[in-house]
């Protein structure tokens, strides 16, 4: 895959790779896109001419990985925000959600991390985050048979609760439910899968997904508590790359504008929330 | 909580308000036009689950404001020796799921923390407020969050939320506020290298909090290493056996397992198990999978030492009247063991090594912690303490197969120490280079074609002495 390639030139040194970028971006002026042109001077990408997004791709209906390609929510959007700054969308093989951000900040391999990242105060603190562009909540998966149901039951010593490792929703569990253990897990399919065996007593995450997963894939677990939080997901840019969240934020605010974002949630939630 | 609150006309107020409350009115929430739900605090010790006071956390606050009720301001208030100063505060109006379009703006001051919004907010709704970087009163304890609000007719105590527990601070998270401190630490962690993979802060964080982990590797493996020499060692005989239907079951066995990734076999067992309403506990279930993986290699590393034992052995054995078993167990496999030592030591690394894969299925192993700290921290220096537990136990093992494998080397060669029969060869041969056992064979010739006349063997002389 083309983007080990890349993986392999990330190593060659940021500076470098900035240096080139910059003098690339610069001389390759697309008269299709004369807002990408502007913006091109004001960031830099691992690859020229492409933005480059990490994701774990095991969210779904906002990011999934099906047939070897990369779907969902979040997918359409990097797309659409990679074709209105004239670059080629590339996704990067599933990545670890907790691994994201750290290769973000540390920079070389992806542009931006788009993978339904609620935007918190500690995540600021290592990146940055643009505008906004879906609202969430969190919510707690149990069997359709099980007695410990609500946050208090399942607040409790000897309940097993799975969450995907970095997310907000282990930070919930950690900070609500302390006396149950918290089992983190790389991915949300496989704290499902072990919801539906018996392994653990419930699983906490973001509403969209868990809902999702119990109506589509394990349908004798359901979502016994919503959560309101309010969390908003924000797509993840590094702190050295203030041009491109620019540019992000105003090809969103673009999308808002002439309804685009309106009918992507429109396809993939089936309603507009905002 | 303490009642002890001074200073501004608030405490004051807020003190009168609770006795009020408490000895005269013993009031139910319903009272209230804003109830708090409830307030928590996020876990701010490194690798831990406590809340910590006198150190920067998040306070999230909830209430619901009640029917006919319009809330315009609330005001947060901890006990004495909490702050909210140098905190930022998000505010989330929610209706519901949806998040409701209300502006609002947070000050801090001290003990208190006043937030006001655009519009008043209506009843029915649920407020939210996260308050980065506040901080609990330093020397613990059981905190509630009380304060005010104000609404259509006027300024309203809040219900004391449910206490929040905190503890003083630990000495690991001293040492980490000494190193936070430290110039050094922080001309160390500005090299992007340095920080990301040796950061002094989370090593000694790590090396705390990764030890129940590293523990419960060892013991998962020690545990299952026994039960996987026996099991290997049973299939390795049934594998060398004449029994058709046997060496089938073992090489069925065998393939299986050496034939897929570990893995497959732990999502298969820990998945599969419970499916089948076989729920057996965790670690257990851990031992097992580990112990059955490492019998099908060690199994055939038997069969090899097994096989390895020249076929005289087995002849000579029976012609001194032994059955198979007292073969096997009084001549073959004290051989075969003593061959088979450094191989089934690099095996036991390799199981080991291969219980970080139990993480994967929520056994809490070393992995798991050290994964669990990576996604706090965002640093990746976790895995690099876990890789160092790891290395406390594989290098000693790693020096120790070297050892022995020299060892068992130099003694097949002939080396090393022998008893008497060759210092009576040196005596006997005085002068001539001394044939090692091991290359009698070869000097047997040399010794023909120079002396064929005198002696028909080396160890004539030695009889003719004796003569």
């Amino acid at each position: 895959m083309s983007t080990y390639t890349t993986t392999r030139r990330g190593f060659f040194g940021a500076a470098s790779a900035v240096a080139l970028m910059l003098s690339a971006c610069g001389g390759s002026s697309d008269s299709a896109a004369p807002a990408a042109d502007e913006a091109a001077a004001d960031y830099t990408l691992v690859k020229e001419g492409t933005l480059i997004v990490a994701s774990d791709l095991d969210f779904p209906p906002l990011d999934s990985f099906e047939d070897g390609e990369a779907k969902g929510f979040d997918v359409d959007l990097s797309n659409e925000i990679a074709s209105r700054l004239g670059l080629t969308c590339e996704y990067l093989p599933p990545t670890n959600f907790d691994a994201i951000i750290p290769m973000i900040k540390q920079g070389g391999k992806a542009d931006i991390g788009n993978s339904a990242f609620s935007i918190t105060e500690e995540r600021k603190a290592e990146i940055d985050f643009t505008d906004a562009y879906l609202d969430s909540n969190l919510g707690i998966a149990v069997k359709s048979d099980a007695t410990a149901k609500d946050e208090e039951a399942l607040n409790a010593d000897g309940i097993k609760i799975a969450v995907q490792s970095g997310t907000t929703g282990e930070a919930y569990a950690k900070e609500n439910m302390a006396s149950a253990t918290i089992v983190p897990l790389t991915t949300v399919t496989e704290c499902m899968a072990g919801l539906s065996t018996g392994h653990y007593d419930a699983v906490c995450a973001d509403l969209p997904v868990v809902g999702n997963m119990c109506t589509v894939s394990f349908t004798d677990c359901e979502v016994s508590v919503e959560i309101p939080t309010g969390e908003q997901y924000g797509i993840v840019v590094s702190k050295d790359n203030p041009g491109l969240t620019a540019a992000i934020n105003q090809a969103m605010a673009d999308m808002q504008a002439d309804g685009t974002m309106d009918e992507l949630k429109e396809k993939w939630f089936g309603s507009v929330s905002e | 909580m303490s009642n002890t609150r001074r200073g501004t006309k608030w405490g004051l107020a807020a003190l009168v308000a609770m006795l009020a409350v408490a000895f005269a009115l013993a009031a139910p929430h319903s009272a209230y036009a804003l109830t708090t739900n409830k307030a928590t605090a996020r876990p701010n010790e490194n690798g831990g689950s406590g809340v910590i006071g006198g150190l920067a956390t998040r306070l999230t606050w909830e209430g619901t404001v009640e029917e006919g009720e319009k809330v315009s301001s609330v005001t947060l208030v901890l006990p004495e020796g909490g702050t909210f100063d140098g905190s930022s505060t998000k505010i989330t109006v929610l209706e519901g799921l949806s998040r409701a379009k209300v502006e609002g703006t947070a000050t801090p001051a001290d003990t208190q923390l006043e937030v006001t919004f655009s519009e008043p907010i209506e009843a029915g709704y649920l407020l939210r407020l996260e308050v980065e970087g506040m901080k609990f009163p330093a020397d613990g304890g059981e905190v509630s969050v009380g304060g005010s609000y104000v609404n259509q007719d006027g300024e309203q105590q809040l219900a004391e939320s449910k206490p929040i527990k905190t503890i003083a601070n630990t000495p690991l998270q001293a040492l980490v506020a000494t190193l936070d401190e430290a110039p050094w630490v922080q001309a160390w962690n500005s090299n992007p290298f340095l920080g990301m993979f040796f950061k002094p802060q989370l090593l000694a964080t790590a090396f705390a909090t990764l030890v129940p982990g590293w523990l419960l590797c060892l013991l998962i493996v020690v545990i299952a290493y026994p039960f996987a020499i026996v099991l290997g060692l049973i299939f390795a005989l049934m594998k060398i056996s004449k029994n058709p239907l046997l060496r089938l079951i073992a090489i069925v066995y065998i393939n299986i397992l050496r034939g897929t990734p570990l893995f497959l076999q732990i999502y298969i067992m820990f998945f599969g198990l419970p499916m089948m309403n076989i729920n057996i506990d965790n670690n257990v279930l851990g031992v097992i999978v580990i112990a059955i993986n490492a019998s099908a290699y060690l199994a055939e590393i038997f069969r090899a030492g097994i096989q390895s034992i020249p076929q005289g052995q087995y002849e000579a054995a029976s012609s001194l009247g032994m059955n198979y078993f007292q073969t096997m167990f009084d001549i073959i496999l004290p051989q075969t063991i003593r061959r088979v030592i450094p191989t089934v030591t690099s095996d036991f690394i390799t199981s080991y090594k291969d219980t970080s894969l139990l993480s994967s299925v929520g056994v809490m192993e070393l992995m798991m912690f050290a994964k669990n700290l990576t996604s706090v921290s965002g640093n990746m220096t976790p895995y690099v303490a876990a890789a160092i537990f790891y290395l406390i136990v594989t290098l000693p093992l790693i020096k120790a197969v070297g050892y022995v494998e020299q060892r068992i080397a130099n003694s097949e060669r002939g080396g090393g120490p022998r008893p008497k029969g060759k210092a009576a060869v040196k005596a006997a041969s005085a002068g001539e280079a001394t044939p090692l056992p091991s290359e009698l064979g070869v000097h047997f010739e040399a010794a023909r074609d120079d002396a064929f006349g005198t002696s028909v063997s080396p160890l004539a002389p030695v009889a003719v002495q004796e003569v």
